[in-house]
């Protein structure tokens, strides 16, 4: 047992001996990290939901009532008008607008929390006061709270009040108009002429405010057979665990080529020749890979914590998590070390599953942001299972019993995994 | 009976090739090392000497076969065996981004040492291959020899009653192989320590050797004291004639036989075309011939008459070259 130790440690000076694997330990996940969690709208700790807009009017006061609406719920964000260059954290197409067919779609398929219509003319509407509808689509039901809609309602409560207010205020100038001369600069005649003035705009104001001129009609969206979360972008949340396993791939499975570089420089032959058991061998390589693993987890969490991220309420769920994903994903690389011929073959292989299993398994973006097919594929990937863990902790308030689902599919793969890598394990 | 060191019996390697094919790398060899000797393998490169050492170092299963090391098999006891023997691999087996001292830490510990004694142990050994002032550097600053040097001391840590050395001279120059030959003589008078030495240079094994066992092609094809194994070649010198890249015929040789008394044997050697040598110094006839340089003027007019040139001529006394020579009809060359 002390020689596994002796033989991780050694592993790990081995590795820390090369400046180039800091580079990919530290310095690398550190950057991926802050930047893709910034494409997400940064805004670490910070719940963000998605809104759709179609802006079919285009005018100055569309885009006020958006700002409204926003300033109703700041936790609110829309799309298009708040997306990003990219239009990453929208999810939508950088080349075409959103037009209101597709934009219904994603509200059905549960890619935006909502839809929010603003037809044409809306802005004449209201200097005209007209009545006009703003359209509304969401797959929650309006009368159980909607966060959006009831940051709609506001938004257009307020709208409405400022128009009432014009109006008011319209009447106010002619007012003016009427009683202001330059032989008498006084508006009112008297107190009678003031009083009879503040009653007739109250009893405008009054009218205006019956009138309501903007409504809006809600529209539940068709509901899917099975509910989905509320699609989420907070930067960091998703980020940091989603960089933090794709590095420990890079960082695990990058050790395929030293296995095989052992072999080549004898000096994994030396270690059999030695008056120990191969399963000691083994084993002190097993623990090499999954320290570092766990350095690699502490290393992009660290960051996290540091730029103040929200990782929920539930530490040991997340650390149950971490463990398991980093035992699948070393035990996966023995597995592989089976097979190697080459330290070329090795460090092709690494890299490529690395950048497979990543994305697939989203880690580059939220799960279920990608088409149903995908995320078929994506349960292939151990990284699924271990974000679904982060995330139901990290955005959903999970703890232990929220990620054992997962946790168990990693550690059930681990364990072939293993199987596979310890009987076909080669030392010569 | 003897108190054998090493005692190997019958042992067999057959590799698999991945297109089903098989090579038959050792076919059947016997060893047998008597505490405190050095014993050579010579042979050449191929022959099965790193394979040899590889089964009773417990590296590979033996296909067929045992080896028992201070009386504990090798695949039966195999912790225990270990225990008595230090491996030098043919590689630098050795951690090149790591310092001498931190290998020969990290090895000492697997070997069971630790705390003081480790550090001692490290001291001792450091001094012995004469690295102490350069025991902080990082290997990859190391010359070749310097590495060969920490590559033997990690095989001496725990003090081994026997040593494996598998070519332990590969690729350094004359003054670094002049050091690890005389640190091999120096752990045998020194620290009465077995040595299994393997080489293909005839002019080490004979130097080094008390025992020699002529390997080829997976056999054991000689074996004995050098005076045994001379004494298998008679009396007789060797004569060496440089031709370069010209032909030799068959009937030359055997003209040559004829050409002067004493002579037994007349063998044209000719290295494959591209060798690193290149042509300067491709092409000997060798002779062997009782009182050789007496037979000298007859060979040389046999040669002229072929309108052969000469290049060089040398004479050799019997040695371990002339041996393999005799049994193979090759020459001991890699
Ligand atoms: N792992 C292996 N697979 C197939 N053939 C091998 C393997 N190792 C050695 N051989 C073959 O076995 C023979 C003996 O090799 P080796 O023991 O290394 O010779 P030496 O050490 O005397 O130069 C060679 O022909 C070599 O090609
Ligand atoms: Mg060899």
């Amino acid at each position: 047992m002390r020689h596994i130790f002796t033989i991780a440690r050694h592993d790990l000076q081995v590795f820390f001996a090369d400046r180039a694997n800091w580079f990919g330990l530290v310095l690398m996940p550190i950057m991926l990290t802050l930047i893709v969690g910034g494409a997400f709208g940064g805004g670490s700790g910070e719940l963000r939901l998605r809104v759709d807009v179609v802006d079919q009017d285009g005018s100055p006061a569309a885009a006020d009532l958006v700002a409204a609406i926003g300033r109703a719920n700041p936790t609110l964000y829309f799309c298009p008008q708040q997306a990003t260059a990219d239009r990453f954290n929208c999810e939508i197409a950088v080349d075409k607008p959103l037009d209101v067919a597709t934009a219904q779609e994603r509200v059905r398929r549960g890619d935006t929390n909502a839809l929010i219509v603003i037809p044409a003319g809306y802005g004449a509407a209201l200097q005209t006061f007209q009545p006009l509808t703003i359209a509304y689509y969401s797959l929650a039901d309006v009368t159980t709270g909607d966060i959006v809609a009831a940051a709609l309602d506001a938004a257009i409560a307020q709208v409405n009040g400022a128009v009432v207010a014009a109006q008011v205020g319209g009447t106010v100038g002619d007012t003016f108009h009427r009683g202001a001369t330059a032989a008498n600069p006084s508006i009112f005649r008297d107190a009678a002429d003031r009083q009879a003035f503040t009653q007739q705009v109250a009893a405008r104001a009054d009218a205006l405010l019956q009138a309501q001129p903007l409504t809006v009609t809600y529209t539940i969206a068709q509901l899917r057979p099975q509910e989905r979360p509320l699609v989420t972008t907070q930067g960091f949340g998703q980020s940091v665990p989603g960089m933090g396993s794709m590095f420990v791939m890079f960082t695990v499975l990058g050790m395929l080529p030293i296995i095989n570089k052992e072999r080549k420089q004898w000096t994994l032959q030396r270690l059999v020749t030695l008056p120990l058991r191969p399963a000691v061998i083994l084993g002190g390589k097993v623990l090499a890979l999954f320290t570092l693993g766990m350095i690699q987890f502490a290393i992009v969490f660290g960051v996290g914590v540091a730029i103040g991220t929200d990782f929920g309420s539930a530490p040991a769920a997340i650390l149950l998590v971490m463990l398991a994903f980093t035992l699948c994903i070393t035990a996966l690389t023995i597995a592989l070390a089976t097979r190697i011929r080459s330290e070329d073959q090795a460090n092709g292989l690494s890299f490529l599953l690395a950048m497979v299993l990543a994305p697939i398994g989203g880690a580059w973006w939220p799960f279920e942001i990608m088409p149903e097919v995908m995320q078929m594929i994506g349960r292939l990937s151990p990284v699924s299972w271990a974000m679904e863990g982060f995330r139901q902790v990290i955005f959903f308030g999970g703890g232990l019993a929220e990620v054992l689902p997962g946790v168990g599919v990693l550690l059930a793969a681990a364990a072939v995994f293993f199987i596979i890598g310890v009987r076909g394990f080669r030392y010569e | 009976m003897p108190d054998w060191m090493v005692e190997a019996t019958g042992l067999v390697k057959t590799y698999q090739r991945r297109d089903g094919s098989t090579v038959a790398a050792v076919q059947g060899i016997d060893l047998h090392i008597r505490r405190g000797e050095i014993f050579s393998l010579l042979g050449p490169n191929g022959a099965g000497k790193t394979t040899t050492i590889a089964m009773i170092s417990g590296l590979i299963a033996p296909t067929r076969g045992d080896a028992k090391i201070g009386g504990h098999s090798i695949t039966r006891e195999p912790l225990a065996a270990k225990r008595l023997m230090g491996v030098v691999p043919q590689e630098i087996a050795l951690y090149l981004e790591l310092s001498a001292r931190q290998n020969l830490e990290f090895f000492g510990r697997l070997y069971g040492l630790s705390g003081r004694e480790l550090g001692r142990r490290v001291d001792e050994v450091l001094d012995f291959i004469d690295l102490t002032e350069r025991q902080r550097d990082r290997l990859d600053t190391f010359s070749g020899g310097m590495k060969r040097r920490v590559n033997i001391g990690v095989g001496l840590l725990h003090r081994p009653q026997m040593v494996y050395m598998d070519e332990p001279t590969v690729g350094i120059d004359p003054q670094n192989r002049r050091r690890i030959l005389d640190t091999v003589k120096r752990l045998r008078d020194e620290y009465s320590l077995t040595i299994l030495y393997t080489t293909h240079l005839m002019e080490e094994a004979q130097e080094l050797s008390d025992q020699v066992a002529i390997v080829d092609q997976g056999r054991i094809i000689a074996r004995g004291s050098q005076g045994e194994l001379t004494q298998q070649v008679g009396e007789q010198d060797r004569l060496i004639f440089t031709v370069g890249q010209q032909k030799v015929e068959e009937a030359l040789l055997r003209r040559i036989e004829q050409s002067a008394e004493g002579v037994t044997r007349a063998l044209y050697d000719a290295p494959a075309v591209g060798d690193a040598d290149g042509a300067a110094t491709a092409g000997t006839i060798t002779v062997f011939a009782r009182r050789g340089r007496r037979a000298l003027p007859g060979i040389i007019l046999a040669i002229n008459d072929a309108s052969l040139e000469i290049g060089s001529v040398e004479v050799r006394e019997p040695d371990l070259e002339a041996v393999f020579l005799h049994l193979t009809g090759r020459a001991l060359r890699d």
